[in-house]
């Protein structure tokens, strides 16, 4: 058995020095695994177990609020969204597992919100927040709304919880949004310590149903669809020819759109490098991957002009207002140049670095009918 | 030398065959599908605009939660109110006045239907039953999470679909069954086929240019016209509609469309269209063989389209049901959308002949294989195969030259 398998080494050895093109380092020699351990261990497990202490104090402070009402259980409140939603840009992104089947960023972060239905919903009562039908109408961007955008300032706000007709049909709708993410925040985060964390890391190997063949996808459409298009793109009218400055991030609140956008960048180059959550330290990633297949495009290193990249959108975003509703309208040239800048990377990371790690794209736009 | 006289015969015989073959010289063709006598267009088929608008209003109506009523959707069908009465069911007024309807011309094609009554009443009747089902079964549970035996709701994606209880949309049943059941049965077995445009007098008058009372055309070139205008009476340029196939209707035109886009298949809306214009000029030229053969390259494409689809959404379908975490949502609008291709297999003609490729029967029972138990709940991935299988072997398509 060792003298076949060495004589297939070997065959295999002359093969891959005789193939053309430049040789180095084969995709297949990488340790996989130890990327798979240091996504789930350093960083996807302390991400989903940050969000989802976050929103257990989300919910603690909505309860809080619906029992005392008061301005300042309300200025607690929206503080504990900020947490909550800037913890969730760092889990948004692992659409996989338990979060793919309870479409987990479908019922946490779809904006615009339905403020017509959300109105329904209250007025009727006898709400579903499962259906997919009311994912518009839940989540961050709900919350948003609930907080921020139900009265002109903090008096009209807090009347609709203390002296509105239905104060009451408020105070649990919000509540059962608080609740609903609460709950939904702990699945996932159960489902990942339970066993598929193991199931995940075990399943190594290169094919199209490998972990890492579906998380590089999952994290490539999700700064492509999520952060790029829908943070930016979407309200800088990219896709519909106008702006559409109504649908940014947390549009009710004053200047908070901003804020998410970096986090998430920040979440999303973090991962890029395998950087642990909340620390400077990294671990294997995809920019080791990358470097110890000493990938290169037009003479330069690819992870660093992929880092580079990162670093060239941010510093770009830095002169946009912290709002990014204000800026669609006084300026949206500066919101496109982000874009422009966000964009480079999807080439950088969906063409090169997938070709690097000969991967292929799962993913295609939707048929649309 | 030698050789090269080789080269030069070879050459000239390609020549005497390319003009010895069909396109005779005689055949007039314009570059797009303009014709005119004495200076005015005899091109005219606002009726299968109509037609198509209307089914358009109808599809769109069936998830129209908020508005749509059974009398609505019916109205919508038959433009009719029940009594048989005048009625204005749609928003569009230039629809509500014309005098056609979608009922009358479903299943109704002279070569199919016109000794086969009972058959295209059952299959006329089947629409209004989709349509009443709708109201009564998913519209009462528009807020109920779908489950087997449970009519409701289903995510799709970031999509929410609305499901009876063996997991279909009654919309995609009756979008895509009309493809086939309207403006494939009018085109390729109605408005192309000898039977029509050769009916009564119409050799005769096209022969001698004898218009249609109060028209600027003969009856027989006004018929091919109106099998033009069920693929491209909404088109964006009606006398050149290539360019946007595809993007014209959410029926026939938009699935030709789709073949476009796939490189095994691309090629093929020109195709139709050079049939359709050469068809056109042919009738002009008095040229009749040369009609008929451009009438079995019409009915050759257009059934293809129609089973390509149909494997396509199997297989779409098959995917997403087949893997660790089934994605129901996606599988079951797929599939849908699939049972109505399959449906409208049996309106597609197999050239030179008077027969489908698929059968009324072999429809049906791909359809029960589909529908039993909880349907699509528990259809599985052999059986979704099998009948792309079978479809497929009637056609010169394989599986996966369809599914990609």
């Amino acid at each position: 058995m060792k003298k076949i398998a060495i004589i297939l080494l070997t065959l295999f050895a002359l093969w891959s020095c005789t193939k053309d093109g430049p040789s180095g380092p084969n995709v297949d020699d990488f340790d996989r695994e130890a990327i798979l351990v240091n996504w789930s261990d350093n960083i996807i497990i302390p991400s989903f177990t940050a969000f989802s202490g976050s929103a257990d104090q989300l919910h603690s402070d909505a309860s809080a609020f619906a029992q005392a009402p008061t301005l300042q259980n309300l200025e607690i409140l929206r503080n504990s969204w900020k947490s909550a939603y800037l913890a969730f840009q760092h889990v948004s992104m692992f659409e996989m597992g338990k979060a793919m089947e309870l479409r987990f960023r479908d019922n946490l972060n779809i904006y615009p919100t339905d403020t017509t239905e959300i109105e329904t919903n209250i007025m009727e009562g006898n709400y579903n927040l499962e259906l997919s039908s009311l994912n518009d109408s839940q989540g961050f961007p709900a919350l948003d709304y609930m907080l921020n955008g139900l009265g002109a300032n903090d008096t009209e706000t807090l009347a609709f919880y203390t002296t509105h007709e239905n104060s009451n049909g408020y105070l649990t709708y919000l509540t059962d949004l608080t609740a609903r993410i609460q709950f939904l925040s702990s699945e996932v985060l159960t489902d990942w310590t339970s066993g598929y964390r193991d199931e995940f890391v075990s399943n190594s190997g290169n094919g199209a149903n490998s972990s890492l063949d579906m998380m590089v996808n999952d994290y490539i459409y999700y700064y492509e669809k999520h952060l790029r298009a829908g943070k930016i793109g979407i309200p800088a009218g990219v896709f519909s020819g106008s702006p559409l400055s109504t649908h940014v991030e947390a549009y009710y609140s004053d200047a908070f759109s901003k804020s998410l956008f970096n986090e998430a960048l920040n979440a999303s180059q973090n991962f890029f490098n395998g950087t642990h959550f909340e620390s400077n330290t990294s671990g294997e990633s995809l920019k080791s991957y990358l470097d110890f297949l000493n990938t290169m495009k037009d003479g330069t290193d690819l992870a660093t002009l992929i880092n580079n990249q990162f670093d060239a959108a941010r510093e770009e975003a830095k002169i946009l207002n912290d709002n990014f509703a204000e800026q669609v309208e006084s300026n949206n040239n500066l919101m496109l140049s982000t874009y422009d800048q966000l964009q480079l990377n999807v080439v950088y990371m969906k063409v090169d670095m997938l070709q690097a790690l000969n991967i292929n794209v799962d993913y295609v736009d939707a048929d649309g009918d | 030398m030698k050789l090269n006289k080789l080269f030069v015969l070879t050459l000239t015989s390609i020549v005497m065959i390319s003009c010895g073959s069909n396109d005779d010289p005689q055949i007039d063709v314009p570059a797009n599908y303009e014709f005119t006598r004495n200076g005015e267009s005899t091109v005219s088929f606002t009726g299968q605009t109509t037609r198509i608008k209307m089914t358009t209003e109808l599809v769109g109506a069936i998830n129209d939660f908020d508005n749509s009523t059974k009398e609505l959707l019916l109205q919508m069908y038959r433009n009719q109110t029940a009594d048989g009465g005048d009625a204005n069911p749609y928003s569009d007024e230039e629809l509500n006045a014309a005098t056609k309807n979608v009922k009358s011309k479903v299943a109704a094609s002279t070569d199919y239907f016109s000794t086969n009554t009972t058959v295209s009443a059952e299959l006329k009747n089947q629409f209004e039953t989709w349509l009443i089902n709708q109201i009564e079964e998913v519209y009462p549970n528009e807020n109920t999470m779908a489950e087997p035996g449970q009519p409701g709701q289903i995510a799709d994606g970031s999509s929410t679909r609305y499901v009876n209880g063996k997991g279909f949309e009654y919309n995609q049943l009756v979008g895509k069954s009309l493809i086939g059941a309207l403006m494939t049965d009018q085109i390729l077995n109605n408005y192309i086929s000898t039977s029509v445009l050769d009916a009564g007098t119409n050799r005769e008058d096209n022969n001698n240019g004898t218009l249609a009372e109060g028209s600027n055309y003969t009856n027989m070139e006004h018929k091919w016209d109106e099998a033009y205008g069920y693929l491209y009476g909404t088109a964006t340029d009606l006398s050149n509609p290539v360019p946007t196939t595809g993007d014209d209707d959410a029926f026939l035109n938009k699935y030709l469309g789709r073949l476009e886009a796939d490189e095994d298949f691309a090629g093929i809306s020109q195709e139709v269209f050079d049939a359709f214009k050469l068809g056109r000029a042919a009738i002009v030229a008095g040229e009749y063989a040369v009609r008929d053969k451009q009438a079995q390259i019409i009915r050759e494409n257009l059934s293809k389209a129609i089973a390509v689809r149909a494997v396509y959404y199997l297989q779409s379908g098959k995917n997403a049901l087949d893997q660790e975490t089934p994605d129901y949502g996606a599988a079951f609008h797929d599939l849908s959308e699939g049972y109505g291709f399959i449906f409208s297999l049996q309106f597609t003609r197999v050239p030179n002949s008077d027969s489908p490729y698929l059968t009324k029967t072999d429809v049906d029972g791909f359809l029960a294989q589909l529908t039993q138990g909880n349907g699509l709940w528990e259809v599985t991935p052999q059986t979704l195969d099998n009948i792309a299988q079978e479809i497929a072997g009637q056609f010169d398509f394989t599986i996966e030259e369809a599914a990609n």
